[in-house]
């Protein structure tokens, strides 16, 4: 299947089940929410040594908060419930709780409760106030600029983690305009985060290593300077770079809308400007139960 | 289930307790049945139907299950006492405990209450669209804590101690209020829109009482300290909840307010939030 000189893959991208929340990080201005949901969200590239995939949704204007400030829509995916509310309780704590003038929300209503303020609020060391408004319990915990005010829980709820897009392209130049405008495409939808830097992973990954203690190792069938050296090799003489894109989001259609953006975005860009293949990163099907086939969301995006 | 209208028939000398008196209590029992019901009229117990006439609501409002109490009953108590679900609405006055203790549902007075109303409530949504008297919101007399959850929203003016060791929940008062509001309040929110008396939080440990009146004159307790910062996303949040009950509290989202802290005599923990 060739579009717009692109050739897409007959090959699927592998993702897993996660567990995941949304909050919303409000302040005085946007810039400070910003400042604090870059924060939070730091070191959350991979589960494999960060604990959790997390980055901003969105920015949320005025009459979208429930204190109608500015503010920012942050999405946390981990492995566990557990290791979640570790993670959230954390990055909440040391980075919006200490960046002034926020709060913080919970960003989704149904599923299981985890702590957002609920521990945080012991840094009151008994001035903080429980407060319940309209059946929702906040903690008022006071700060040198005046009040920390953290919603005591947010919900925790099953989402899907891992989609991908493998994009082979012509050279640097050409990989990283494709793979900008694919996360940019990307970032306009909800309920997605594209948690590397600049949403954009060079490393990809395989499956085990020669090293026993590694359990993942350089993707080294799409690494160009491995070209002729490995047997299983998916690199051609024209492809020099490949990027990979990796997507979380709340719902298993959340990432395929994402994915299928993605591929629209490089498709439109096209051969003539670098990009040669898209292909997805799998374990055959064995490891996650969401299948993403590359062919099948481009057809469905193209007759809906 | 369909409702119950009962009408009272005549004015009381003796006072008539009608706890019990539900609509799950009177579900699915026939009209006999429930004019047999026994209620508290001074030291004993009479069948129902000597006050009230039994009448099923009409086929026309099968889809209304609720029960109407009409006529003055001023001088019936404890009107939708311990009541957990379904609607009570009474057509005229009640006496005193009305809403008392009750954890859920809807009890509606379009007159007067009495002494005591939503004492201990601790959910559903109680309004009375008059006045009530002392005591409202507050404790049973012994009783540590007070109303401790649901909505209790009174149209009129109340008397003295509303709110009286209140824990939780929102109790709104449209008109004004008597002396000692918010009484040894030991958390949760009352808001006034008109006036309150003398002694405004006595014994406060926390809470908020809210003053909708844009010329509310307060005289705040010497026990209470002005705070220094705004407290700006609580007050959104809490704003916003209370502008949905309308009338005087409408307009508090997008109004600048001034906090005096205290009572330092207990706790301190209270606040009294004056919207400018």
């Amino acid at each position: 299947m060739i579009h717009n000189g692109v050739a897409i893959d007959d090959s699927f991208a592998e993702a897993f089940p996660m567990k995941g929340t949304r909050i919303v990080i409000t302040a005085h201005n946007i810039t400070w929410a910003r400042h604090a949901a870059v924060s939070a969200t730091g070191f959350a590239t991979s589960v494999i040594a960060c604990g959790c995939e997390a980055g901003i949704e969105r920015e949320l204007g005025t009459h979208e908060t429930p204190d109608g400030r500015p503010g920012v829509s942050v999405l946390i995916f981990s492995m566990s419930g557990k290791e979640l509310a570790k993670q959230v309780e954390r990055r909440v704590g040391q980075c919006v709780l200490t960046c002034p003038t926020t709060a913080v929300f919970a960003g989704i209503a149904e599923g299981e409760a985890i702590a957002l303020g609920k521990n945080l609020r012991f840094f009151g060391d008994g001035w903080q106030i429980s407060k319940l408004i309209n059946g929702v319990r906040y903690w008022r915990i006071p700060v040198m600029d005046g009040e920390f005010v953290a919603q005591e829980t947010t919900a925790v709820v099953k989402c899907v983690g891992g989609g991908n897009l493998l994009l082979l392209c012509r050279d640097t130049d050409a990989a990283l305009a494709v793979a900008e405008a694919a996360v940019g495409a990307m970032k306009a939808l909800p309920n997605v985060i594209m948690p590397f830097p600049g949403g954009v992973v060079r490393s990809g990954s395989k499956v085990g290593s020669k090293y026993a203690a590694l359990s993942a190792s350089t993707n080294d069938a799409f690494c160009p300077s491995l070209h002729g050296l490995v047997a299983n090799s998916e690199i051609t003489p024209q492809t020099r770079c490949v990027m990979e894109i990796v997507i979380d989001g709340l719902t298993e259609a959340d990432v395929a809308a994402a994915m299928r953006v993605g591929m629209q975005a490089g498709i439109a860009i096209g051969a003539s400007g670098g990009l040669l293949r898209i292909s997805a990163g799998n374990y055959g099907g064995k490891l996650g139960p969401f299948h993403f086939h590359l062919r099948k969301l481009l057809a469905a995006g193209s007759t809906s | 289930m369909s409702g119950w209208r009962l009408r009272l028939l005549q004015a009381q000398p003796v006072r008539i307790d009608l706890r019990g008196i539900t609509p799950a209590a009177l579900a699915g029992l026939s009209a006999a049945q429930v004019e047999q019901l026994r209620v508290g009229f001074g030291n004993t117990t009479m069948a129902l139907a000597e006050f009230f006439k039994v009448e099923p609501l009409s086929p026309d409002d099968s889809a209304d299950d609720s029960l109407v109490f009409e006529g003055d009953l001023s001088r019936c108590d404890r009107i939708g006492w311990q009541l957990a679900a379904g609607r009570i609405v009474v057509e005229g006055s009640a006496g005193h405990y009305a809403g008392g203790c009750m954890s859920g549902g809807e009890l509606l007075v379009k007159g007067h209450a009495g002494l005591l109303a939503a004492c201990e409530m601790s959910g559903g949504a109680l309004t009375v669209e008059g006045d009530v008297s002392d005591f409202a919101a507050s404790t049973l007399p012994g009783s540590m804590d007070g109303m401790r959850g649901g909505c209790f929203i009174v149209k009129g003016n109340v008397g003295e101690r509303f709110g009286d060791r209140m824990r939780r929940g929102t109790a709104l008062v449209f008109g004004n209020a008597g002396d000692f509001l918010a009484s040894r309040m030991v958390a949760g929110t009352i808001g006034v829109g008109g006036q309150a008396g003398a002694h405004v939080g006595y014994g406060m440990r926390r809470g908020s009482v809210v003053f909708a009146a844009t010329q509310a004159t307060l005289d705040i307790p010497v026990t209470f300290v002005p705070a220094l910062v705004e407290a700006v996303v609580f007050w959104q949040l809490l704003a916003r909840d209370l502008a949905r009950h309308g009338g005087p509290f409408a307009t508090l989202p997008s109004r600048t307010i001034e906090r005096h802290l205290g009572d330092l005599a207990t706790d301190g923990r209270g606040e009294l939030i004056l919207a400018r």
